[in-house]
């Protein structure tokens, strides 16, 4: 099957800096995948790349099947060619226009008929559930109002590929749930294959099909959100999804049957499954580490701090290699001070 | 594609031409300033530096310019930082019509301001010297035709300059600072003196560095209440030269080049001072500083504050009327005979009514031509990513930097100078506003452009909109407001301009401003006043729609 969007060796380059740097990576219809990783990593250039609002330097761009940007040949068909739709950082909501004009905006380029725009229309709005806004002047809606009409607005025409400029990024935390969950629901339900711009991991590993982790104009990492929380393959993506500990050492023997035993700094000997024999770092979820005695891999320590976060605790613990965060339900609690022993099993330790 | 190829076009076009009326002049003024020979020879046959050194033999007129603006500085500031403080930080009744009436004394012009106060405190006949009189003294209670005359006129004007920047320094300040060294133990005079005043500073100083640089080079005071009894300050010195008989051209372009030179290099300092100096502009973000309860004392306050607009607006206003309707103008009650009889020359004066008429023609013509062009240069400038837009910008923008009269003589000598037979027409004069108000209408329409955000327009793309479609549906309509005021404020400043006018009308092309000195200094103040005031009334209305205009858009965003 063609995939619907398909870049290769992207690169975008402004002067002597480099904000894209030989990103490759391909969608396939229907699916939702984000782009992943901190400011400055160059998620959103590519992005906007893939739109038609910015000039790469060099790479192709295919958008079913369609070269829409090479580099050679020379190639650049105009974003208003592209036939993609885009929800952006901002909305863009255009103030002087009412709700409707502003929805029926791309319909009425493509010279739809008055009967097809008007109901097109008060469908997806209806679909965003601001149906009975559509005569108001766009200028006096709230913030998550204008992200529906954005919304709204990008999927009227029936597009076939949306790209999403962090779109939930301008709202409150618990409007920007509900709304990671309306979004997913309707991506789902029209089949729109999504590119999905995000600095917020919880938000990239709860809506996305698959997630490609960025760092300094590179992809570290792609794969599900599964994937990627529990083998990350870089420091780098360890650190940038969910929360991890770091843990120094080397690769001291490897078994028959393929485990490794890693010895941290302070001579504490962690038992893991396969992983790279020059490995360094041992990566370990917070939420995987358990406070009781285990078979394997248990190590004594004392807990230095608690905090009590609502639906999780977190404790610091001190142990042989120094701190060691630890994330436990809210029904586990431990007094500061204790003596406990700490154990993990080694399917989660992940050899960097 | 074929927009791709227009916009390729349109920027060395635009370049092109622009930067000839810009630049065209200009290059006359350099050459002009180096011929020594015979003045009305272009190009020159000799050359040499004598223009300038001739500068030095005549330091009457350096120094008469330097006590003229350092008063009149002095005086603004002062009038500008007490009038910010007023309204910016303490509780005084109808504060928000006292900021908006503020405006209102730049609107007025110098010289307006200069005949209006020429008519309340000249020599003997003046309104005010006149009841002085009637009360028994012998002497003059002021004679405003006087270096000191000068400076009050400028300062009240520039006032308004003033209190703009002080206030805006002001009002950029978080409160917060304030609230945090009282909570931290400091009491209301410390914090004055050790966070207020500090922040504060830097903005009254570029304040002070600006208004001086702008009366450098202000001329219609000067002009109107220094040439009767033969003070000359630079501008006006400029003036004699290149108008006398035979025209020093040289020399008045030697000093045009100096001002100009002068002004460059405190204006550089204004703005060095405004970029290292300033903390409290850092944000940019406007705070209302939460003002100080004045208990009884805001009465006084309310009082200084409406005695500016008193004397600023309201006394010149009120005695250019009572003049304009008299036969003489006089206090005395019992010797006053009223009369239609100076509007009534206004418009008949075989060369009076047709000024009017040009004024008005040139303000329309110029305003709708010329907005236009200045909104694709705008949006060339401040959003495309066309190369040569930044050359582009520093070019158009020279106009703001020569002080007008100085622009005038290069226009005029350039102008006199090319084989196209347009000199002594409104055509002239309709290029020469175009070129000098390129910097207006720029700044104004950017401010909007800047505005709108990039993503508005991307958006309209990314929904298949061609490039004119979005022009047309999206930028345009949120343009629209930059562009009405844009407009009106072409056309006021038209309809007043006199440093380049003064250079370029022709016995043909009679235009208001200049017509209205011209009768001053020969004619009757009765008749003066009478036309001062009906172009102070053009002036007014389109001022009044534009606050009409300001407060639809921001009320309709809000």
């Amino acid at each position: 099957m063609t995939p619907s969007i398909e870049v290769e060796d992207l690169v975008v380059r402004y002067g002597a800096a480099t904000a894209v740097d030989k990103v490759s990576f391909a969608i396939a219809p229907g699916e939702l995948v984000t782009l992943l990783g901190p400011s400055g990593c160059g998620k959103t250039t590519s992005l906007r790349a893939i739109a038609g609002l910015e000039n790469p330097s060099s790479g192709t761009i295919r958008l079913n099947g369609e070269t829409v940007w090479s580099g050679s040949p020379k190639r650049n068909i105009p974003a208003e060619k592209r036939g993609v739709s885009m929800v952006f950082q901002s909305y863009a909501i255009w103030p002087h226009m009412t709700v409707f004009e502003n929805v029926a905006y791309g319909l009425r380029v493509r010279k739809a008929s008055a009967s097809d725009v008007r109901d097109n229309v008060a469908r997806v709005l209806d679909m965003v559930q601001m149906g009975q806004y559509a005569d108001r002047p766009s200028s006096n809606l709230s913030g998550g109002q204008q992200q529906r009409v954005a919304v709204a607005r990008a999927i009227a025409f029936s597009p076939n590929v949306v790209l999403f400029d962090e779109p939930l990024s301008n709202l409150d935390a618990r409007l920007r749930a509900e709304m990671r969950v309306e979004l997913r629901e309707l991506q789902r339900r029209l089949d729109i294959t999504s590119l999905y711009v995000t600095h917020d991991q919880e938000e990239a590993l709860a809506i996305s099909d698959r997630v490609i982790v960025m760092n300094g104009g590179r992809i570290e990492q792609i794969g599900s959100p599964e994937d990627i929380y529990n083998r990350p393959v870089s420091r780098f993506a360890a650190d940038f999804v969910g929360s991890a500990n770091m843990i120094e050492g080397h690769v001291k023997t490897v078994n028959p049957d393929g485990t490794m035993v890693f010895e941290t700094k302070s001579g504490s000997l962690i038992h893991t499954l396969s992983g790279k024999r020059d490995a360094t770092l041992l990566a370990l979820r917070s939420s995987y580490v358990q406070l009781r005695p285990g078979e394997i891999n248990a190590v004594n320590g004392t807990i230095h701090r608690r905090m009590f976060h609502g639906d999780f605790i977190q404790y610091v613990i001190d142990w042989p290699d120094g701190q060691l965060i630890v994330r436990r339900p809210p029904t586990e609690l431990l007094d500061e001070g204790s003596a406990i022993t700490v154990s993990f099993s080694p399917e989660y330790c992940v050899l960097l | 594609m074929s927009w791709f190829n227009l916009r390729a076009w349109i920027v060395p076009i635009l370049l092109l031409v622009c930067g000839a009326l810009v630049l065209y002049p200009i290059a006359f003024l350099l050459t002009a300033s180096f011929n020594v020979g015979d003045p009305q020879l272009f190009p020159p046959e000799e050359w040499g530096a004598g223009n300038y050194l001739r500068l030095f033999e005549e330091p009457r007129v350096i120094g008469n310019t330097l006590l003229v603006a350092s008063i009149a500085t002095v005086l603004a500031v002062l009038f500008g930082f007490i009038q910010a403080w007023i309204l910016t930080r303490t509780q005084i009744p109808g504060r928000e019509r006292l900021e908006t009436l503020m405006e209102l004394p730049y609107y007025m012009t110098p010289l307006i301001g200069a005949l209006a106060w020429g008519v309340l405190l000249g020599p003997k006949t003046g309104l005010g010297n006149q009841l002085w009189r009637s009360m028994g003294f012998t002497s003059d209670f002021f004679n405003i035709y006087s270096p000191q005359g000068i400076a009050w006129v400028m300062a009240l004007f520039e006032g308004t300059v003033a209190f703009v920047m002080i206030s805006a320094a002001m009002k950029s300040m978080d409160p917060s600072l304030e609230e945090s060294s009282r909570v931290l133990g400091a009491g209301k005079l410390r914090t004055a003196l050790r966070i207020t005043l500090p922040m504060v500073a830097p903005g009254v100083l570029s304040a002070t560095i600006f208004v001086f640089a702008e009366m450098l080079g202000s001329f219609a005071a000067a002009f109107v209440l220094g040439i009767p009894g033969r003070f000359y300050v630079v501008t006006t010195a400029i003036w004699e030269s290149a108008l006398s008989w035979p025209p020093a051209y040289g020399h008045a372009a030697a000093m045009g080049l100096s001002l100009f030179g002068a002004m460059l290099v405190t204006l550089g300092l204004a703005r060095v001072i405004m970029r290292h100096g300033s903390y409290a502009t850092i944000t940019g973000k406007a705070f209302r500083p939460r003002p100080m309860d004045v208990g009884l004392a805001r009465y006084p306050l309310m009082g200084i504050a409406w005695g500016y607009i008193l004397v600023a607006v309201i006394l010149p206003l009120a005695a250019l009327t009572l003049t304009s309707f008299q036969q003489f103008a006089t206090v005395i009650v019992s010797q006053m005979k009223f009369t239609l009889a100076n509007y009534e020359t206004a418009f008949a004066m075989g060369s009076i009514g047709p000024a009017f008429a040009n004024s008005m023609t040139l303000g329309v013509t110029v305003a709708t031509l010329g907005v236009p062009v200045m909104a694709i240069l705008a949006w060339i400038i401040y959003r495309s990513t066309m190369p040569g837009r930044v050359l582009m910008e520093y070019v158009v923008m020279i106009p703001a930097a020569v002080p007008r009269l100085v622009f005038g003589l290069g226009l005029l000598w350039a102008w006199i100078n090319i084989p196209i037979p347009i000199y002594g027409t409104l055509w002239l004069l309709g290029i020469a506003y175009f070129t000098v108000f390129l910097p207006l209408g720029l700044r104004t329409i950017a401010g909007v452009v800047l505005q709108i955000d990039k993503s508005l327009e991307e958006c309209a793309r990314v929904c298949g909109a061609s490039w004119t479609y979005q022009m047309r549906t999206v930028t345009l309509p949120l343009l629209k407001p930059g562009l009405i005021a844009a407009w009106l404020l072409i056309f006021i400043a038209s309809v007043r301009e006199l440093g380049v006018s003064v250079f370029l009308m022709g016995p043909h092309s009679k235009v208001i401003a200049p017509s209205i000195v011209n009768s001053w200094l020969s004619a009757s103040s009765e008749l003066s006043a009478a036309m001062a005031l009906l172009q102070t009334v053009m002036v007014f209305i389109a001022v009044a729609i534009m606050f009409r205009v300001a407060r639809k858009v921001t009320g309709a965003s809000a």
